[in-house]
């Protein structure tokens, strides 16, 4: 027997039921007789949902019932067996419907039977908002009372509505669950055909809240697949009935996770079988795509960030972990969604109670992490909160990143019980929340056996981060289809766009590419909004119409054209908050750069605050441009007007910072070496003609190029 | 010479979103030219005004409001007061009360007040929630719910709680919605696309862009204002068509201009005098540079900002 027949044979059963059920009804009552539900506006729910038109007596039941009978098509298509599903669905709706004739209370304690339009606005609110993050339709008959609870109980925890058809409900009863709307477990009725009510909820969600027009079918399911986070979990025996009705679920986008085994037929995401009912929890979760917020994290000590700065004296220090001395690092790593158990902390070595006071360990942490939208790009970012996240942990002190930490935990917070599966709780809860948007599972393994973190760190940490940094190498601006804006500083300077590219960070520093493509996939309606460059205006100078057109729209009209890599063409707009200013020097035909630590006195007569004030505020200043650190060894850094070797002065520290990626720059793109040995500093000149001096006694090229004005 | 008039024609009107029910609707937005420009297009709609009262009633009120609602003993009772007020279009209900650092007041009690409010008068009613996030994403659904039918205006989901507020007024309930942002074009723009991909119709969303007393960060208020309204007109960007309603009251009574004693500082003069001298330079302020309603005190001010409206368009 395949699938279609048992869908079909199982919609005919219920097709039979209710024709005969309705003929009774009116050889009884006479078609003129009243039905509906109570407490609500919408009729028969479903059936007014999917064909737009109410039903008020039984002999208008009649004829919805050949309208029924028509969607019960026999061709062994997937889509005759959804809509015989669907068909099935609503003749149980007939069948529940005549029960409610001459206003009888067909439904007692503890079964709810149909909903009133007052419940489903109530509920309907948590479910948009995502408080009730979905809702679990349990039928049947569990293989025992205390699976039954055990399931239910897991769905509870988590927030999640729980409805229940058939004999679940006396096996929850046995076992004393707690039952009632306002614990979230709603029991329907003990028919299979009461399985109807939590439908009528989702259809008429999307009536109310999705301003779906009754009879428009198709947006209907379209409301029911994107936004009604529900699925079902059918105990085996299943009969054709069932199956029947799981088909109409499937309709809707509701997937039915099942422990039956004989005569099914899995449909990847729709129709799952798991055997294990004790899963049925995680796998349901994962086919409807449900995030569950943790709102606690699960250690013995505070997590605030009002303990980010806390300081760990070796005195207090109950055990170290020191990169600098013994192998550690920590890493974050893309898998596949079925090589990880969400929420699954295992600790691969001695823990902190088997560490002498104040002696240092090697660690390692890799937080595995699998999700439909993550992208290794994103590895980095995440990686780069860690810091934040260990920090925040009160009596927990963490350095550096990759294969350079430090991790310090303190005697107070070992003796509050702290241990190295916490540190596993931390990161999980905090990428879990944080990243939700392209996380979908995550487990930490931590690593305390110093032979096991030196093997991995050289055979999986190493290679890692070095493939990351040649990923970073190889990304320049032509290698990448797409750049981003940044309007994160628009609060106070208006009109100001940055655009971030591969090669030109955003000029706060804090913004790169792959931060700014992370913050759109985390945030779509955020300030990093995708900028195309497909219509190249002049190469030169790095424009282009779309980049134009997406500034002239991000700047709200205040911009026209922007140039990406001249300082005196169509400059790039700075906020105020650049890392760095670059301004033009006229007696060199070079430019000299101020960073925002420096107090004292430029060559162009101006301090960094003097030589800010006419950089800022969303403006375009011919001359001047503000830029962060990492831009200064950019082979983009004003390319238009020859490239870094116009830099004729800089502030020493600064000069001392960028050095070794200015060097290797201006070794590739002029063959020169030790560039930054040619260029001022305050040591050397805070005026023109002094710098001028020294710039001819180095040979400087950039006195040799064409002046820039 | 001639003077050649050149106008300035936008292809963009502000949505008009209709407050209340039956015959005492008020209607805000609508203009498609600059605040006054009547030059440009004849005003069709004016700028409405809001009278606000609370649930506290009169405790915590200066003494020129007891004054004015001297006789009053209940919130009703100043609620009947209020909508008398010449130039008045609207009535607004703070819910103080509510927040969980002052009074700390049940959502069912203010939920009571709001409803017998509402019942007492047959006027556009707004309810603004207490401020707290928390409290009002729980009390202002319950309001939603309690006035149904009754079109009025919920203030305000913000980021933090839009989906809430945002899920009971717009989709279950069939309310108006305040979307309340931070003085920033982009935050404005964001919550409003926010609260549309959660189902709400943006025709009956209103904004409140941020406010301030004038000389208290007013500038901030003031550009936000104006840029909003120029994106929205000159670009026609969908997203920042809704209307917006400027809490003004709020912010000029509790400045020092308008409640340091004449005792402390007799130079400055009546103290009274001050607070409407505050409360009007402000909302005309607002109106001149975008707001399509504002929310006022005292009646002198209102009627004040109300011929000011009438003699400009």
């Amino acid at each position: 027997m395949t699938l279609f027949d048992r869908v079909f044979n199982g919609s005919d059963a219920v097709y039979g039921l209710t024709e005969g059920a309705i003929n009774a009804a009116i050889e009884k009552h006479g078609a003129d007789k009243e039905v509906s539900f109570p407490n609500t506006a919408y009729s028969l729910p479903c059936y007014y949902g999917v064909t737009g038109t109410k039903v008020t007596n039984l002999g208008e039941l009649k004829d919805a019932l050949g309208v029924a009978k028509s969607l019960m098509t026999r061709e062994k298509r997937l889509n005759d067996a959804f809509m015989s599903g669907v068909a099935t669905a609503l003749c149980a709706e007939f069948i529940e419907v005549l029960k409610y004739i001459d206003g009888a209370e067909p439904y007692s304690e503890p079964c709810y039977g149909h909903l009133a339009d007052a419940v489903i606005r109530e509920l309907g609110v948590p479910l948009v908002t995502g408080d009730i993050p979905g809702v679990a339709v349990i039928l049947g008959k569990a293989p025992t009372a205390d699976d039954a609870a055990a399931l239910v109980k897991s769905y509870q925890a988590q927030g999640i509505l729980v409805t229940l058809v058939g004999d679940v409900i006396d096996q929850c009863a046995e076992k004393g669950v707690n039952m009632g709307a306002g614990v979230r477990v709603i029991p329907l009725g003990k028919d299979v055909t009461a399985v109807i009510h939590v439908v009528s909820v989702a259809i008429r969600a999307a009536l109310i809240f999705g301003n779906v027009a009754p009879g428009d079918a198709g947006a209907l399911m379209k409301y029911t697949f994107e936004r009604v986070p529900a699925f079902v979990n059918a105990f085996a025996p299943l009969d054709d009935v069932v199956v029947a009705c799981g088909a109409g679920a499937i309709a809707l986008g509701f997937p039915v996770i099942t422990n039956e085994t004989e005569n099914i037929f899995r449909v990847p995401k729709s129709l799952i079988v798991q055997e294990d009912v004790s899963k049925f929890n995680a796998t349901s979760l994962e086919a409807r795509d449900i995030k569950i917020k943790i709102t606690d994290i699960n250690i013995p000590v505070a997590f605030a960030s009002a303990f980010e700065g806390e300081i760990i004296r070796r005195k207090n220090m109950q055990v170290e972990f020191d990169g600098s001395r013994v192998d550690c690092f920590e890493l974050v790593q893309t898998k596949d969604a079925s090589e990880i158990e969400d929420h699954k902390i295992e600790v691969i070595g001695p823990d902190f109670d088997e560490f002498e006071f104040g002696s240092k360990h090697s660690i390692a942490y890799i937080v595995e992490v699998a999700g439909k939208s993550m992208q290794s790009d994103f590895e980095s970012v995440f990686e780069r909160k860690f810091h934040s996240y260990i920090n925040c942990i009160e009596g927990v002190m963490h350095t550096g990143q990759r294969d350079m930490i430090r991790v310090r935990i303190s005697d107070t917070a070992f003796q509050a019980g702290f241990r190295a599966k916490h540190i596993g709780e931390v990161l999980y809860a905090k990428i879990k929340n944080d990243f939700d948007a392209v996380v979908d599972k995550c487990q930490v393994k931590i690593y305390t056996d110093a032979e096991k973190v030196t093997e991995l760190r050289h055979s999986l940490a190493i290679p890692a981060f070095n493939k990351r940094d040649d990923r970073l190498k190889s990304l320049t601006d032509e290698s990448v289809d797409v750049y981003y804006s940044c309007i994160l500083c628009q609060a106070f300077s208006p009109s100001h766009v940055c655009v971030v590219t591969p090669e030109r960070l955003g000029l706060c520093g804090a913004v790169s590419w792959l931060d700014a493509k992370a913050t759109n996939e985390l945030e779509p309606t955020g300030p990093c909004q995708v900028i195309t460059k497909e219509r190249v205006i002049d190469e030169r100078i790095g424009e282009y119409e779309d980049v134009n057109e997406a500034v002239k729209k991000f700047s709200n009209g205040a911009l026209e054209d922007v140039s990406l890599y001249s300082i005196m063409e169509k400059p790039m707009t700075s906020c105020g908050c650049f890392e760095c200013i670059c301004g033009i020097e006229p007696f060199s035909n070079g430019v000299i750069i101020a960073n925002r630590e420096y107090a004292g006195m430029t060559p162009l007569g101006m301090t960094f605050p003097e030589l800010a004030s006419m950089t800022g505020g969303g403006v375009q200043t011919p001359g001047f441009m503000g830029h962060g650190k990492h831009f200064i060894a950019s082979k983009k850094f004003m390319k238009a007007e020859g490239g870094i070797e116009r830099i004729v002065w800089m502030p020493k520290d600064l000069k001392e910072q960028v050095a070794e990626r200015l060097n290797a720059t201006a070794k590739e793109l002029y063959g020169i070496d030790n560039f930054t040995d040619m260029v001022g500093d305050e040591t050397i000149a805070e005026d023109p003609e002094t710098l001028l001096e020294f710039l001819t006694e180095k040979g400087h090229p950039a006195l040799g190029m064409e002046p820039m004005m | 010479m001639p003077l050649n008039k050149k106008l300035q024609k936008f292809s963009a009107t502000v949505r008009s979103v209709e407050l209340g029910t039956g015959d005492k609707t008020t209607t805000l937005g609508g203009s498609n030219t600059y605040p006054f420009y009547t030059f440009d297009n004849p005003t069709t709609n004016t700028a409405k005004i809001g009278i606000e009262i609370s649930d506290l009633g009169l405790a915590e009120e200066p003494d020129c409001m007891k004054e004015f609602y001297a006789g009053c003993e209940t919130v009703v009772d100043m609620a009947k007061k209020a909508v008398t007020v010449e130039g008045a279009d609207f009535l607004v209900l703070k819910l103080i009360g509510g927040d969980p650092n002052g009074e700390n007041k049940s959502i069912e009690e203010l939920v009571e007040t709001a409803k017998s409010v509402a019942d007492a008068v047959d006027f556009p009613l707004v309810v603004e929630g207490c401020k707290n996030v928390e409290k009002d994403s729980q009390l202002l659904p319950k309001v939603a719910e309690a006035l149904q039918g009754k079109n009025v205006l919920l203030m305000s989901a913000k980021e933090e709680n839009y989906k809430n507020i945002g899920a009971a007024a717009g989709l279950a309930y069939d309310q108006l919605l305040g979307a309340e942002s931070a003085v920033d074009i982009n935050l404005a723009k964001q919550l409003n696309v926010l609260i549309k991909q959660l189902g709400v119709d943006v025709g009956k969303v209103v904004m409140n862009v941020g406010s301030a007393a004038a000389g208290y960060g007013f500038d901030y208020c003031i550009s936000t204002l104006d840029r909003v309204k120029g994106a929205a007109l000159g670009q026609s960007d969908d997203s920042l068509l809704m209307p917006i309603i400027t809490p003004v009251a709020d912010e000029t009574w509790s400045v020092k201009e308008a409640s340091a004693s004449e005792e402390d500082v007799p130079e400055w003069g009546s103290v009274v005098e001050r607070a409407i001298d505050m409360e009007i330079t402000t909302a005309v302020a607002c109106l001149s540079c975008g707001s399509d309603a504002v929310i006022l005190k005292h009646p002198t001010s209102i009627a004040a900002v109300a011929s000011m409206i009438k003699a400009l368009v």
